[in-house]
């Protein structure tokens, strides 16, 4: 497979800026704001991943959750070394996605959007009931070694980056050829000898290990989770990174949770105010540009190109 | 692999339907069906609309399972076994209606069909670049299959079936909607792959010139029972059929 697009080279640019900025920023702040844009990238570009299959995966918010929660109980309960706990928050969240998917996934229909919410609420309801991880207050004192604190940001952004490359890497292959075979009529590559109930779980695993990575890091650039953090509502947030940004495009996850983060710091802490505020963007943006930030920009262009003829 | 058993009795039998009965709720849409068909051959399965056609192709390619009765492709039983089992032994079938993906390119559609038996991207691309050739679909490699002409619709669903190398080819009404020389053309292809890549081809067709044409041998099916069996000549004789099929047609 060949990606060698000026369009993708963009994107490495891009990327190795953010990389940079969270290296050199003198503002703390900010780095850990490209951090969190990036984490909120990871989120909606995996929840567009398994809308490849024709899929809304609430439970998108669950894996982050139990990537958050693996690291931080081989980090604080069990003292085990930092690189194996990332290393086990991704394994772990795909783990249970398989589990998860094999059960939900054969059935056609609206059951697996309810069962991934519902899955989602039951899994954080566990968190709250166990005791030795916290209970309703979570884990407290996650903290990358000393070797890496300085630079963590830096790292946490090049790692979150490397899983939106991947994810874009599998959906330009004929595996995410597959996916959108799927969705667009299965029975095609059923007749073809394919098992389809198998690559939607695959598909639903591969994002899943993305955003378990992404809650490992999370852990730690935080240095205390709770279960209300991973709610189904992270779901929601992210369907509005994919949805502000563009569906079609496999930027647009990235430039709805840039987007929408940014905005988002200048509400926060007036809370009522703050999910009234994004409901209201998003069906703003979703009537006004139903193609996304991307789509937009592309009609722009269009129109600017015709109007030079 | 059979390219020489072309007569019209055929080589020896490569699937066998032992009295296949479907239900759904109260209808009976086939029952009571055997028939088998014998390598290298061409089968018609005509009969008028509703008769069974379709729900026989899904049964017999796992799509859906029967309600009674056997099912036996290359000597193995494979009653009740999934589609995907099925055509990884062989038995690859298209669709009457949404026979391709539509959102989807013509390269993409044959390299989905591809993706099973050719392992890499490369052997995929050879195989799309061969079917393609072979279906009249080079020219048009990068079109969105939807927004393709009629008759290269049809030919994108059999480049799709092709691009799995079955041994068994099942057509539901890959003609309707051709143009004269469409047809001809989807005919003359139907014969070459019989005789240069030694396929089975049991084929579902309302156009009947077209039928006495390709078939060596015809099953008929009226209200999802067998009706009659024999030659094109035969059965274009034969009463029954005269009544409940053709005789209606006119
Ligand atoms: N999934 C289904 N549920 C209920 N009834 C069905 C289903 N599939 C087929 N039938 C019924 O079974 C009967 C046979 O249908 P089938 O599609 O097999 O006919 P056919 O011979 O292919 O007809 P045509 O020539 O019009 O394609 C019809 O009465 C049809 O309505
Ligand atoms: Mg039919």
């Amino acid at each position: 497979m060949q990606i060698r697009s000026p369009g993708v080279w963009a994107c490495v640019a891009l990327a190795v800026a953010a990389v940079l900025f969270a290296l050199l920023a003198t503002n703390p702040y900010h780095a850990s704001l490209v951090v969190w844009i990036l984490t909120n990238a990871v989120l909606a570009a995996a929840l567009r991943f398994v809308l490849q299959i024709g899929e809304l995966n609430i439970a998108t918010a669950a894996f982050f959750g139990v990537g958050a929660y693996t690291t931080s109980i081989c980090a604080v309960l069990l003292g085990w070394p930092f690189w194996l706990t990332l290393l086990l928050a991704p394994l772990v969240a795909a783990l249970l996605s398989a589990l998860f998917g094999w059960v939900t996934l054969r059935t056609k229909g609206p059951y697996f959007l309810l069962v991934s919410f519902a899955f989602t609420e039951v899994v954080r309801l566990i968190y709250t009931q166990i005791n030795v991880i916290g209970g309703n207050s979570g884990l407290v004192g996650m903290f990358p070694p000393m070797a890496i604190d300085a630079h963590y940001p830096a790292f946490a952004a090049a790692l979150l980056a490397a899983a939106l490359f991947a994810l874009y890497g599998v959906e330009r292959s004929d595996l995410g050829r597959l996916f959108k075979a799927i969705r667009n009529n299965d029975a095609i590559p059923r007749s073809v000898g394919l098992n389809v109930v198998f690559l939607k779980v695959l598909c639903v695993v591969i994002a899943a290990a993305a955003v378990g990575l992404a809650g490992g890091l999370h852990a730690y650039a935080n240095n205390v989770i709770a279960p209300s953090d991973f709610s189904y509502f992270v779901a929601i947030l992210a369907l509005a990174y994919v949805k502000i940004g563009g569906e079609g495009h496999p930027m647009g996850p990235v430039v709805g949770a840039a987007v929408l983060t940014l905005v988002g710091q200048r509400v926060a802490g007036i809370s009522a105010w703050e999910n009234i505020f994004y409901g209201a963007v998003i069906v703003v943006a979703l009537l006004a540009f139903p193609g996304g930030l991307i789509g937009l920009a592309g009609r722009v262009r269009g129109l600017v190109r015709g109007g030079a003829r | 692999m059979n390219g020489e058993a072309s007569t019209v009795t055929g080589g020896e039998v490569i699937l066998r339907a032992e009295r296949l009965e479907r239900r759904f709720g109260g209808l009976t849409a086939v029952s009571d069906f055997s028939f088998e068909l014998r390598a290298g051959e061409i089968l018609g399965l005509i009969g008028p609309n509703g008769a069974g056609k379709s729900t026989t192709f899904n049964l017999i390619s796992g799509f859906i399972r029967p309600s009674g009765g056997r099912l036996v492709v290359m000597g193995r039983d494979v009653t009740g076994a999934s589609a995907t089992t099925i055509s990884r032994m062989g038995l690859v079938r298209t669709f009457q209606h949404d026979s391709l993906l539509s959102e989807m390119s013509v390269v993409d559609n044959i390299l989905v069909g591809a993706s099973h038996r050719q392992r890499g991207h490369e052997k995929r691309m050879e195989k799309v670049r061969e079917v393609a050739a072979m279906t009249g679909l080079a020219d048009h490699l990068d079109t969105i299959a939807g927004n393709l002409p009629h008759g290269l619709q049809r030919m994108l669903s059999i480049a799709i079936a092709l691009a799995a190398e079955p041994r068994i080819l099942c057509l539901d009404e890959p003609l309707t909607g051709l143009q004269g020389a469409e047809v001809g053309a989807a005919l003359d292809l139907f014969e070459r792959l019989r005789t240069a890549h030694g396929l089975t081809i049991l084929l579902v067709e309302h156009n009947m010139r077209a039928v006495m044409r390709a078939c060596d041998r015809l099953i008929v099916l009226n209200y999802g029972r067998l009706l009659a069996e024999g030659s094109p000549e035969e059965v274009s004789r034969n009463e029954a059929v005269i009544e409940a099929y053709l005789g209606r047609k006119r």
